[in-house]
């Protein structure tokens, strides 16, 4: 009973200390030019639209929109499709050294960028995928793969195999009762996995940053982050940005939340 | 034309064998029972029987054609499973049409058949459903429809009534045996509980290490255990069974264990190939009374370690020279634990080398 007002108020700490940062730019985003450079800063904003027309327009941001989706929805649908075959192989079938392929999978997973940054370069030089697309999308893929799998592998796992003999004497083959039995199922992993995957893709600064110099084929976080003003930092235009920026992923997370309350409530498979 | 045969079956999982030239023959309609502990075999014999499993060697007839090379979809089978593995997204019409679906049945056909099994379980008003909405016995249900729907050359179930409770169970397994009667097909039903074996089947294999140990009606099994394996395994509680020794004599059998000697009535026969060696003496605890009989019996004084009461009657723990005596006697006892009391014993099952010595009837 004692701890009873601490809890709501660690979880009341804890949302207000990682909503900080972002309410700060959503508040400087509402500035003029003149609160955001006020010393002391103001807590105040006066719902001034302006850096949005700004970011929007002179800055072209719905390009980078445009451009981040293509990559990121590019790179969950390939992951995906990569994933599923692969976990549903490493959670089902009768393979050798199943254990040392996912160990070594998650070793992949735990590589800093930095280590492998030189070599995806080359390659992507090499294949002439440098300031494109799909030279972006390909190492985000190869960098999500793991997790992916592994997320996917571990609600495979999950499912009683029953389900899966009852549809290969119903008369599926295995591919049949992996996409008509088990991913229905496995709908609640599906979405976990493509929203970090999207979000990964969403967010990534430092390969967009190395392989995309040209400003056509930019994604968001480049392109915020390389917002030149003539004079000064374009504080409220960046903030304007990093909201609109920002506003995919709550509105995906939230769609996608739905379905996996929605998708772990149907889950009730008897034993 | 045979239901199922098994020739010479035999599986192995890497160096682990499981199955050991496993054959068993199945009339057509008969209703076959496998009866074991469990990681007897009896689970991964009726994997093979419907293509889940490779076989290592052997073969498998299903209705009197060789079905080895065939995929599971083409054995033209059903199988209940133990947790029924109901697709849960799916509604039970859906899930009864499934396997007719993916075998491209027209739709009428497959409307008529929902309709005609919906009817047969009673469970029309569940069509609309979805599994996790359902109770344990209404999945049960389900689970046989859809295995019926399909209307196969032989239903196969593993452990369907497993997962019930004691008094839906009891009724299941009555429904179950109308159910057979009406459809005449031949099943094969996987259990480890024996009640369910002796109702249900025609024919019991019992199995035990990968062997099946006997083969044969219920009643069979049960009078004339074939080894001391299946004598304790039928038999509620399980039959006595004396590890020990014997030595022929003129007219009588003795058999010692520890300081325990029974003289059992017994002519020669060639069944026996040495005139002393080890054995297992067995007797049910049905065959062990209290009151002095009018026949032959072999008498034996004890004490009372612990009565069971079961209503009806009871269970009574005995040591006999050292040894436990267990007996089932429907009259109440008016003795105590700890009290001595003599016990009298009819109908003795002898093993040597594991196989069955004919006795007289005593």
């Amino acid at each position: 009973m004692t701890n009873r007002p601490v809890l709501p108020g660690g979880i009341l700490l804890a949302v207000l200390g990682s909503l900080c940062p972002f309410l700060w730019f959503v508040l400087t985003s509402l500035k003029s030019q003149i609160q955001v450079e006020a010393i002391p800063p103001t807590w105040w904003a006066d719902g001034s639209l302006g850096f949005y027309t700004s970011a929007l327009i002179e800055h072209r941001l719905l390009h980078y929109v445009r451009n981040s989706v293509i990559v990121a929805g590019a790179t969950t649908v390939i992951a995906l499709v990569v994933a599923t075959p692969a976990a549903y192989a490493l959670a089902r079938l009768r393979l050798p050294r199943k254990a040392w392929i996912l160990s070594v999978l998650l070793c992949v997973a735990m590589f800093p960028p930095i280590v492998i940054a030189g070599p995806v370069w080359q390659i992507l030089e090499r294949l002439g995928g440098l300031n494109t697309h799909w030279g972006l999308v390909l190492p985000y893929v190869s960098l999500t793969l793991p997790l992916a799998v592994w997320i996917l592998a571990t609600f495979f796992h999950e499912l009683p195999f029953e389900l899966e003999e009852a549809a290969r004497i119903d008369g599926c083959t295995t591919w049949q009762a992996l996409y008509r039995i088990l991913l229905p199922l496995a709908a609640p992993g599906l979405f976990t996995t493509g929203i970090l995957t999207f979000i990964y893709a969403w967010n990534e600064f430092f390969f967009a940053l190395l392989i995309l110099t040209d400003p056509e084929r930019q994604t968001l976080p480049v392109g915020i982050a390389l917002f030149q003003g003539e004079f000064i930092m374009p504080w409220g235009e960046i903030a304007a940005a990093s909201v609109i920026a920002t506003l995919p992923l709550i509105i995906v997370v939230l769609l996608f939340q739905r379905g996996i309350i929605n998708g772990l409530s149907a889950g009730a498979v008897k034993g | 034309m045979a239901g199922l045969a098994l020739q010479h079956v035999e599986k192995t999982f890497g160096r682990t064998r499981v199955l050991h030239d496993v054959s068993l023959e199945a009339g057509d309609g008969e209703f076959v029972v496998l009866l074991g502990p469990s990681g007897c075999g009896k689970s991964t014999l009726l994997r093979i029987i419907a293509g889940l499993e490779p076989q290592t060697r052997g073969s498998v007839h299903i209705g009197g054609r060789c079905v080895d090379t065939l995929p599971p979809p083409d054995r033209d089978i059903a199988m209940v499973f133990q947790h029924y593995a109901l697709y849960p997204h799916l509604t039970v019409r859906e899930n009864l049409a499934f396997g007719l679906k993916m075998r491209r049945e027209p739709k009428p056909v497959i409307e008529a058949r929902i309709a005609e099994t919906a009817a047969l379980l009673e469970i029309h008003d569940l069509l609309g459903r979805k599994p996790r909405e359902l109770s344990g016995g209404q999945q049960q249900r389900v689970a046989m429809g859809r295995a019926i729907v399909r209307k196969p050359t032989l239903f196969l179930f593993d452990e369907p009534l497993s997962n019930l409770d004691a008094r839906l169970r009891a009724s299941m397994r009555v429904e179950l045996k109308k159910l057979h009667r009406r459809l005449g097909t031949t099943m094969v039903y996987v259990t480890h509980d024996q009640a369910e074996a002796m109702t249900l089947g025609h024919t019991i294999a019992v199995m035990n290490h990968g062997r099946i140990q006997q083969v044969g009606r219920p009643d069979r099994i049960y009078h004339e255990p074939g080894t001391p394996f299946v004598a304790g395994f039928i038999g509620n509680p399980p039959m006595n069974l004396f590890e020990g020794s014997y030595r022929l004599h003129q007219r009588d059998l003795e058999f010692r264990a520890g300081d325990l000697t029974i003289r059992v009535p017994f002519q020669a026969h060639d069944l026996v190939g040495a005139d002393s060696g080890t054995a297992t003496l067995g007797v049910r605890p049905e065959d062990v009374t209290f009151e002095p009989p009018e026949s032959s019996h072999v008498a034996i004084t004890g004490t009372i370690d612990l009565i069971e009461n079961l209503g009806g009657d009871s269970v009574v723990y005995l040591i006999v020279k050292g040894q436990p005596l267990v007996a089932r006697t429907s009259p109440a006892l008016r003795q105590h634990p700890g009290d001595s009391i003599t016990a009298y014993m009819k109908n003795f099952h002898l093993f040597i080398n594991d196989n069955r010595v004919p006795l007289p009837s005593s």
